[in-house]
């Protein structure tokens, strides 16, 4: 058992190593990409299952390796298998292993297998890099690259052009990089201050580390501007990095788009991983949260993230953009968390999400793959208004797609039901009134809109045309009843009377109420009504055209923030790009102009330089610089003048001399 | 004199300085024997290699726990003015000279696909690395002065005889000369008072170190640091009489008279005007050693000279410094966003602005950060930087040389999908451009990171400031990426990288990749002698 402990790096190390083999392999080899990825991923998530039972027994593992000198330090990077690293690593190592598996068979077709498991491979390391990183900067630099193989993959059908509503691949990678930037710059800003006021990023308690009680004293009582408190801005930064990477209002926008990505993509990295990086790094650095003053407004930003992507989610009429509202709402619900003070429950919340969520994209997939049979690949693939009566077309996809919905409207027993209620329990017993209300209402939406979704593919009769969707068959079916299952059973994990996850990470265990129970419960199935009243709604006219009005359109192009942020910051940079060119001509340029007259008057003189400069001087600089240029005559030392002047001359002269002599 | 001969070791750093010359002068020899132009290129290449593996061999023996000069030779030459050939590497320099050793070869390899006088052009891209290698490894002010004007005429010529458009190459190249040459005049007046000045204090010197333990007030000199030696220089001449005693005024005229010198070298702003013309216009070989290793002399100088001769004046011209600096950023950024769907030499070019920018944010912090530690750290990042930059914008050149040669247009416009056709080369400019915008894991973050760390100490809202930078070169970056790979392939089929691009940019990438997963052994090369600068100047000023 401690053998895989002991071992622990591989498990982050083995699909680092199945990546950069498959994108080195020859290409007559690429039919084994894929095999190789899942054999690396499924071997890393039985290593990782082992490392973390063994630390739910006591254990822990670390080790770490001399990475640069910084000054008068030493930057070292390392690994560090804690209560909170075994609970992610035992979620995403299986999870990741599972989707692969389904991609063999979704991506079968696509004559770019190396490329498409070189990078998922590649993600699946990064994840685990970061969450198994011992220190900040290792974190960081994890988190990048996963944000390196989301542009790879989104981007993956690069040579596609957009369509309405469905930007080109290439167009949605640059966004989604480019957003979730502008929150990673703060948050490398935010480790430059760690880094400066404490002299470690290191995530230990020891006296010298990040989070040492004196450490943690220093930041809360340090101002880093004036009025702010380091512990605040610190924590400010790093929740900037979690706003982009998790999707959180205001820079949520990207998510919806990154669909445009093959839909094993979404599934691993826009659902269930890596969005999910930025409540694992406030989940991380909590210590520092607890200690600034932002925590309400992680709150207040997850609560309205939750119930602002729910409405938007109530009206899309694309399969995956659902989901991906879905999961901006999901993600606010564990912001949320992060916010009043239950992270545990944020990341109990995380591992049943990335279950059910994993499963509703996987399901998203076969129907998109039986979809592009039925109607063609240019066909309305996605568009959930020409499904319709896949319940007697797919019934496996029908079934576990169910169990997934059920899970993440939160019905019991299944798995989103034991963490969401955890969350909407802690917000009702810690006084959090705002919130808690912000996440029942984000309940009775979320149901709302599953209901709505699955009516419309699932029930009536097919809408597409003669040729109907069938079940997926091979490698694209175990992964969904696999998940089906973790949908149903991950809630385990932490149940009221068996909290093995909030042991196992430290965290406080949660409160359970029966009555706060059936209240989340009863709001579910209000939500289910809702849904199934509004099962028609925004499906008539095309809400999605830029010339619609009205709320359901308003709602229907996500509040219009893309057009907002296109007229405000892109105008802006616009305006900035043009002041740029015209300083440049007409003041910078006007004046090297100016300089450039003078510089040929002195190009003239070059070869007298020492007269001019120096024994002339009265004349361009009265009695000081002549009384200097007397001196200088009168020293013993005046050659040094003529010697340099000697090399201006000469170069110059010789330059000049080049030039003509070597004119053709 | 005999001092060579009684040297313990080989005279490694003449060697690596002449074998360039005696290259050009092969070169020259070959054309005039009218030899196969291949011939040449083969040579030429072959030749680059001995300063490379020269470097190499140095790299292993450099000692990086050692606080000082390293392989250091000394012959007296110019008696009348105490100037002695003095040439030496400690952290500061040498991992310049390795970038340069680096890199020539690359421009050599690219200068491959010029058919033009071949034997002039590789000889001229030796004596500029010839000129290059003098400037880093000169420890005294004449030679280093001699190489800094010398390396205009190489590089004046490349562009002027090998530009890309023959209407313009020759306005490119003018610019940028006439620039750095009524710059250069910010070094020599400066220097030629300093030296008066220790002249009058009795100990007339050119040497680089010295002056600047003198400048740091770490040498003893009666009298005082190099401020106070300027000082009663310019009193006894009662110079004072018409400006007023304010010694800080006079060491801040000469350091902002050495530092406008060198921002030109690197391109700063608002003196960046010269830097898109002259790349665009330069041939690819001349644009790899222009941005490659050419600009790194500004920062390379700041460091060395302007910094550490005048401490105090550098401390409080910080903060403008930073500005300009950090306009730098901005407008390099916004440049590049507007060239990415264009000219895409020039949106390298203003790349190259932007990055440079961050590299004068980290002399700003060395000149003022409130710790040693924070000045060392930006001393740090600042070479690390320009190492990581080096690579990935002459990698960038060469992905760009090749597209301009397959589509026959510097235009992102002119080709779209290229990664459907040349998927080996998409790859490559992939790795080089995500070095470039900064992305951990690869080379360029490296830098940027320390950087920031340094100036958040110091001046946390330049830091802040300096993050859009980050956010837009990285939308130009991939903007002109999705241009040129992206998208449904057009035009002919292309065969890919060929055998000497794929040589050219693999050690390259594999370099970026490397130094951005363990970036140890350059900052182990740095961080001594960072150490000791940054306490230097941070003790300097208050001693």
């Amino acid at each position: 058992m401690n053998l895989a402990l002991d071992h622990a790096w591989l498990i982050a190390a083995l699909p680092a190593a199945a990546s950069l083999l498959i994108q080195l392999m020859p290409s007559r080899a690429e039919r084994w990409a894929g095999p190789l990825a899942v054999g690396a991923g499924a071997l890393a998530a039985l290593l990782a299952l082992l490392a973390a039972l063994a630390v739910a027994g006591g254990a822990t593992a670390a080790g770490s390796l001399r990475w640069a000198p910084a000054a008068d330090g030493v930057i070292a990077l390392g690994y560090r298998i804690d209560g909170l690293a075994a609970a992610l690593i035992a979620m995403v190592a299986p999870v990741s292993a599972v989707i692969q598996l389904f991609a063999i068979g979704y991506m079968a077709h696509d004559p770019r297998q190396a490329r498409f498991f070189g990078f998922t491979t590649l993600f699946s390391a990064a994840m685990l890099t970061a969450v198994i990183a011992d220190n900040l900067l290792l974190l960081f630099i994890a988190w990048e690259v996963m944000g390196l193989c989301s542009y790879l993959l989104i981007g993956f059908w690069y040579e596609r052009d957009g369509a309405a509503m469905r930007p080109a691949p290439r167009e949605a990678a640059i966004k989604a990089f480019l957003i979730t930037r502008v929150g990673d710059v703060l948050f490398l800003l935010g480790i430059a201050l760690l880094w400066h006021e404490t002299g470690s990023l290191h995530f230990g308690t020891a006296p010298g580390q990040l989070f040492a009680p004196e450490a943690l004293a220093h930041l809360a009582a340090t101002p880093a501007l004036p009025g702010i408190p380091a512990a605040s801005l610190a924590a400010l930064l790093l929740f900037a990095g979690t706003v982009g990477k998790s999707a959180q209002f205001p820079l949520h926008v990207w998510l919806p788009d990154a669909m445009a990505g093959p839909t094993p993509v979404s599934a691993l990295i826009h659902a269930a991983t890596m969005v999910a990086a930025g409540v694992f790094l406030v989940a991380r650095t909590y210590p520092i949260f607890a200690a600034s003053s932002i925590l309400p407004w992680v709150a207040a930003i997850g609560a309205l993230t939750a119930v602002g992507a729910a409405l938007v989610a109530l009206v899309q009429t694309d399969l995956k953009r659902v989901l991906a509202y879905s999961t901006i709402s999901q993600l606010g619900f564990m912001v949320a968390a992060l916010g009043i003070g239950a992270w545990g429950a944020a990341i109990f919340h995380l591992i049943t999400h990335a279950c059910f969520k994993a499963l509703l994209f996987l399901g998203a997939g076969a129907i998109i793959h039986a979809m592009e049979q039925a109607v063609g690949h240019d066909g309305p693939t996605q568009d959930i208004r020409a499904m319709g009566g896949l319940r007697r077309h797919m019934p496996l996809t029908f079934v576990t797609y169910l169990l997934g919905a059920a899970a993440l409207a939160g019905l019991p027993p299944l798995a989103g039901f034991w963490s969401k209620d955890e969350i909407v329990a802690h917000a009702l017993t810690h006084g959090a009134w705002g919130v808690a209300a912000a996440l029942l209402a984000a309940s009775l939406l979320t149901a709302a809109y599953l209901t709505r979704q699955v009516w419309l593919v699932f029930f009536g009769s097919f809408r597409g045309g003669a040729t109907v969707p069938h079940d997926a068959t091979g490698a694209m079916r175990l992964p969904l009843v696999l998940l089906a299952a973790a949908a149903v059973l991950v809630g385990g994990i932490n149940l009221p009377w068996q909290h093995g996850l909030s042991d196992l990470i430290g965290a406080e265990v949660g409160a359970f109420h029966p009555g706060i129970a059936a209240l989340a419960t009863l709001v579910a199935l209000a939500g289910g009504g809702l849904g199934w009243a509004l099962r028609g709604i925004a499906t008539d006219a095309d809400l999605a055209q830029p010339n619609a009005r009205g709320a359901l359109a308003l709602l229907a192009q996500g509040y219009r923030l893309d057009m907002l942020y296109r007229r405000s910051f892109g105008a802006a940079i616009d305006v900035a790009m043009n002041l740029r060119r015209w300083v440049d001509r007409a003041i910078i340029g006007r004046l090297i102009a100016l300089v450039g007259t003078t510089a040929g008057l002195v190009g003239r003189i070059t070869a007298s330089i020492d007269d001019i400069v120096l024994q002339g001087g009265a004349d361009l600089a009265g009695r000081g610089v002549d009384e200097l240029g007397g001196e200088v005559r009168r020293s013993a030392t005046g050659r040094i003048q003529d010697a340099l002047a000697l090399v201006v001359g000469g170069v110059v002269l010789f330059a000049v001399a080049a030039v003509t002599l070597l004119r053709p | 004199m005999g001092v060579l001969a009684a040297a313990a070791t080989p005279p490694w750093l003449t060697m690596v300085l002449l074998t360039p010359l005696v290259g050009a002068v092969l070169a020259w020899a070959a054309a005039g024997a009218r030899l196969d132009a291949t011939l040449v290129r083969r040579g030429a290449l072959a030749w680059s290699t001995i300063p490379l593996g020269i470097v190499i061999a140095l790299w292993a023996a450099f000692d990086p726990q050692a606080v000082g000069l390293q392989f250091v030779e000394r012959v007296p030459w110019v008696e009348a003015i105490r100037v002695e050939y003095a040439v030496g590497v400690d952290g500061l320099s040498f991992p310049l000279v390795l970038l340069t050793a680096v890199l020539t070869p690359l421009a050599l390899a690219l200068a491959w696909r010029e058919d033009e006088r071949v034997a002039t052009h590789v000889a001229l891209i030796m004596v500029l690395q010839a000129a290059l290698f003098g400037c880093f490894v000169s420890l005294n002010f004449f030679f280093f002065f001699i190489c800094w004007e010398l390396s205009l005429i190489p590089a004046y010529l490349l562009i002027d005889g090998w530009g890309r458009d023959p209407a313009r190459r020759r306005g490119a190249a003018q610019t940028f000369v006439i620039y750095t040459i009524v710059a250069s005049l910010g070094l020599l007046l400066p220097f030629q008072l300093v030296y008066l000045a220790t002249a009058h204090a009795g100990r007339p010197t050119l040497d680089l170190i010295e002056l600047g333990r003198l400048g740091t007030g770490q040498s003893g000199m009666a009298g005082g640091d190099l401020q106070a030696l300027v000082f009663a220089y310019l009193d006894a001449q009662r110079f004072s009489d018409t400006l007023g005693r304010f010694p800080l005024l006079y060491a801040s005229l000469l350091f902002w008279a050495i530092f406008v010198a060198l921002a030109v070298k690197l391109a700063l702003w608002p003196l960046h005007t010269w830097l898109p013309d002259a790349y665009a216009e330069a041939p690819v070989a001349g644009s790899i050693m222009l941005a490659g290793v050419m600009s790194k002399l500004g920062a390379y100088g700041m460091l060395r000279v302007a910094l550490p001769l005048f401490p105090e004046a550098a401390q409080l011209a910080a903060p403008f410094v930073g500005a300009l600096a950090l306009s730098g950023v901005i407008v390099g950024a916004l440049g590049a966003l507007r060239h990415a769907t264009g000219d895409m030499k020039r949106m390298l070019a203003y790349t190259s602005i932007n990055h440079m920018g961050y590299v004068g944010l980290a002399v700003a912090a060395a000149a003022a950060a409130p710790d040693t530690t924070s000045r060392a750290l930006a001393i740090d990042g600042a070479l690390f930087q320009l190492v990581a930059h080096g690579l990935s914008t002459a990698a960038l050149f060469i992905v760009i040389a090749w597209i301009t040669r397959h589509t026959g247009s510097h235009d992102a416009r002119a080709c779209a999908g290229l990664r459907s056709r040349a998927p080996r080369l998409a790859g490559a400019a992939g790795i080089a451009m995500f070095a470039n915008l900064g992305l951990p894991g690869l080379a360029g973050f490296v830098g940027e990171f320390y950087i920031m760390r340094a100036v958040w100490a110091s001046a946390p809202l330049y830091a802040l400031g300096a993050t859009a930078g980050l956010v837009i070169t990285g939308l130009a970056l991939l903007r002109w990426y999705g241009q040129v790979f992206h998208g449904a392939p057009r035009g002919p089929h292309h065969a890919g990288p060929a055998l000497v691009e794929v040589l050219a940019l693999a050690p390259v990438l594999v370099g970026l990749v490397a130094l951005g997963l363990y970036p140890a052994p350059i900052l182990d090369l740095i961080n001594r002698t960072a150490l000791s600068l940054a306490a230097a100047l941070a003790g300097g000023p208050s001693s």
